[in-house]
């Protein structure tokens, strides 16, 4: 992929430079909007063979911009092509294109098999069982592919989605929060299957919201805050300039208060909140921290020394957001 | 992984999910039910007093019962069932983010619920037929045949404008209700102008006409030629509104 400026803010249309030969998706001034409710706004960008990662809060825009790019919403203005075709209107681009949607629902009464076989025969595959069984290799779906869909867990439901996407080997791949669900062993096994699809010169752009799941699969990445593209181009550039402020991350622990005192002791640690239990859910502490990638790597350490169980480990959506603001001021 | 090149596949793998659909949901058995309605007129008939023609009796239950009010809600419960939830629960995106064409897919649907539609009307209408005439194929044979030729065209212009309905509308159940018991059931007997607006109308007219009975008889039934054109012509126009929407629609 290779963005207008990178990284920088939202080029203006004048200044958006030509596409490459070699861009695969090119996107020009961007807008949807819902009455009054600015959804994506005035967004450029084109993107090459290789993986890309669409990086922004929830609520930012990201499944709008792919649903767009999928053909499934017409823009209100602007103009997407793909392989050099219009993105809307034209279904035998769907032989070219794949795409993995966030939500969950599939036909529950169909198998893993059936699911991906009726992908394959709606994409007119010469051997639609042949293609499934492969694509359901891929994913490792394989053992678990002649049961109902129904009584899958979340993370084979993904797998599911994704094997239907690679049936027909496509060149363009879109794929919305395909790690949500998944335990860390399949996302270590998706991640390692998306840098491949990138190394085989396919494009792949990957939706995420979570920062440090983008650097394990992504070169590049483009960032959406508010519908609009705060930041564009080389993803290491990008996360240096967002590691340099101070992230809140939730951790959910059996033991808060142990936890908590243990964490204080650490520099990169700014300041501790106790969050209630809620629902079900384990009692929780939000962290800020000032080097949120060591963080990550430092508190599941610290949790065992302590001999505290850790539930959970995730960015706090805010926080992101005012990251992604932080990054845009600063561009 | 494949190459993406032509051969022999399952036909209509749209229809073949739908009908799987269909069995695996409530519709049918809602639908079942609503099917079943002539049977239950019959039964009563059948212990009842039989102070009206057996003939008789079968007129009136079509054009009283079948025509205005089971026909048009079997047929809206199953065509919003098809393409309806599909959209609500976005199952859909897996069958238009395909090389197929949305005419295929509306015709597949159409096709499936068509199927579904005739086989529970016809057993329905065919089994109140054998109870109100204790078993005997009698002299009325042309009045089933009219009724179950008649039905084949209400379920494809119901079917199709159904099925259009549920892609303009999220609340379409709800709104295909009120068109069949306010227009078809209500309005379209009373009001002279209405009528003619009325699917139900043309399908009363096919019945008549191919009935050829002197006791199958209504107001001004239009000629067989142009009833099945109208229902025909209806059923294509709704068709091809409907792929137009499906093309065109946010599916978000």
């Amino acid at each position: 992929m290779q963005i207008a400026e990178a990284p920088t803010r939202q080029p203006t249309p004048a200044a958006m430079p030509e596409a490459p030969p070699n861009a695969t998706v090119v996107v020009r001034n961007l807008s949807k909007w819902y009455g009054d409710v600015v959804a994506v706004s005035d967004v450029s960008f084109h993107v090459e063979p290789g993986v890309t990662a669409l990086l922004g809060p929830n609520g930012a825009g990201k499944s709008t911009t792919l649903e767009m790019l999928t053909g499934l919403l017409a823009p209100s203005q602007g103009e997407i092509r793909i392989l050099g075709r219009p993105a809307r209107g034209d279904v035998e681009l769907y032989r070219h294109v794949g795409m993995v949607p966030e939500q969950e629902t599939l036909y529950p009464f169909l198998t893993g098999r059936e699911f991906v076989e009726l992908n394959a025969v709606l994409q007119k595959l010469d051997d639609p069982a042949a293609a499934a069984h492969q694509a359901l290799a891929t994913v490792e779906l394989l053992d678990d592919a002649d049961r109902p869909v129904r009584g899958y867990s979340k993370g084979m439901r993904q797998r599911t989605k994704i094997a239907a996407a690679l049936v027909h080997d496509p060149d363009v791949l879109l794929m919305d929060e395909p790690l949500n669900g998944t335990d860390p062993l399949q996302r270590a096994r998706l991640i390692d299957l998306i840098r491949e699809l990138g190394r085989r010169g396919k494009t792949v752009i990957v939706s995420s919201h979570i920062l440090y799941e983008v650097e394990r699969f992504a070169d590049r990445i483009l960032v959406i805050n508010r519908g609009k593209l705060a930041a564009a181009g080389d993803f290491h550039a990008i996360r240096d300039r967002i590691d340099e402020h101070a992230r809140s991350v939730r951790l959910r622990c059996s033991d808060p208060r142990r936890l908590a005192a243990a964490l204080v002791q650490t520099p990169i640690v700014l300041s501790v909140r106790f969050e209630p239990p809620a629902g079900d859910l384990a009692p929780g502490l939000a962290v800020e921290t000032s080097d949120v990638r060591s963080f990550y790597r430092l508190a599941p350490a610290i949790a065992q020394r302590q001999d505290v169980h850790l539930y959970e480990v995730a960015a706090l959506d805010e926080s992101l957001a005012s990251v992604f603001a932080y990054v845009v001021e600063r561009g | 992984m494949a190459g993406t090149t032509r051969a022999a596949r399952p036909p209509l793998p749209i229809a073949t999910l739908t009908l799987r659909q269909f069995a695996h949901g409530k519709a049918v058995r809602v639908v079942a039910l609503f099917a079943a309605v002539p049977v239950i007129f019959g039964l009563i008939y059948l212990i009842g007093s039989e102070t009206q023609g057996r003939l008789a009796f079968l007129h009136d239950l079509f054009r009283n019962g079948i025509a205005p009010t089971v026909l048009p809600m079997a047929i809206l419960i199953l065509a919003t069932n098809a393409l309806g939830n599909e959209i609500e629960d976005r199952t859909m995106v897996y069958l238009v983010l395909k090389p197929q064409s949305r005419l295929r897919i509306v015709l597949e649907k159409l096709l499936a619920v068509a199927a579904v539609a005739t086989l529970l009307l016809w057993a329905g209408t065919i089994v109140a037929y054998l109870i109100v005439m204790r078993g005997e194929a009698g002299d009325a044979l042309a009045v089933l045949v009219a009724m179950l030729v008649a039905e084949v065209f209400a379920v494809l212009a119901y079917g199709a404008l159904f099925l259009l309905l549920s892609l303009l509308i999220s609340r379409a159940l709800l709104a295909g209700i009120l068109y069949a018991l306010l227009w078809e059931t209500t309005f379209s007997r009373f009001i002279p102008g209405v009528r003619l607006l009325s699917v139900r109308h043309f399908v009363e007219s096919i019945y008549v006409r191919l009935a050829d009975n002197p006791v199958v008889t209504m107001d001004n039934p239009n000629r067989l030629v142009s009833a099945v054109a109208t229902l025909l012509i209806l059923a294509v126009l709704a068709t091809v509104a409907a792929a137009w929407r499906l093309r065109t629609m946010n599916l978000e």
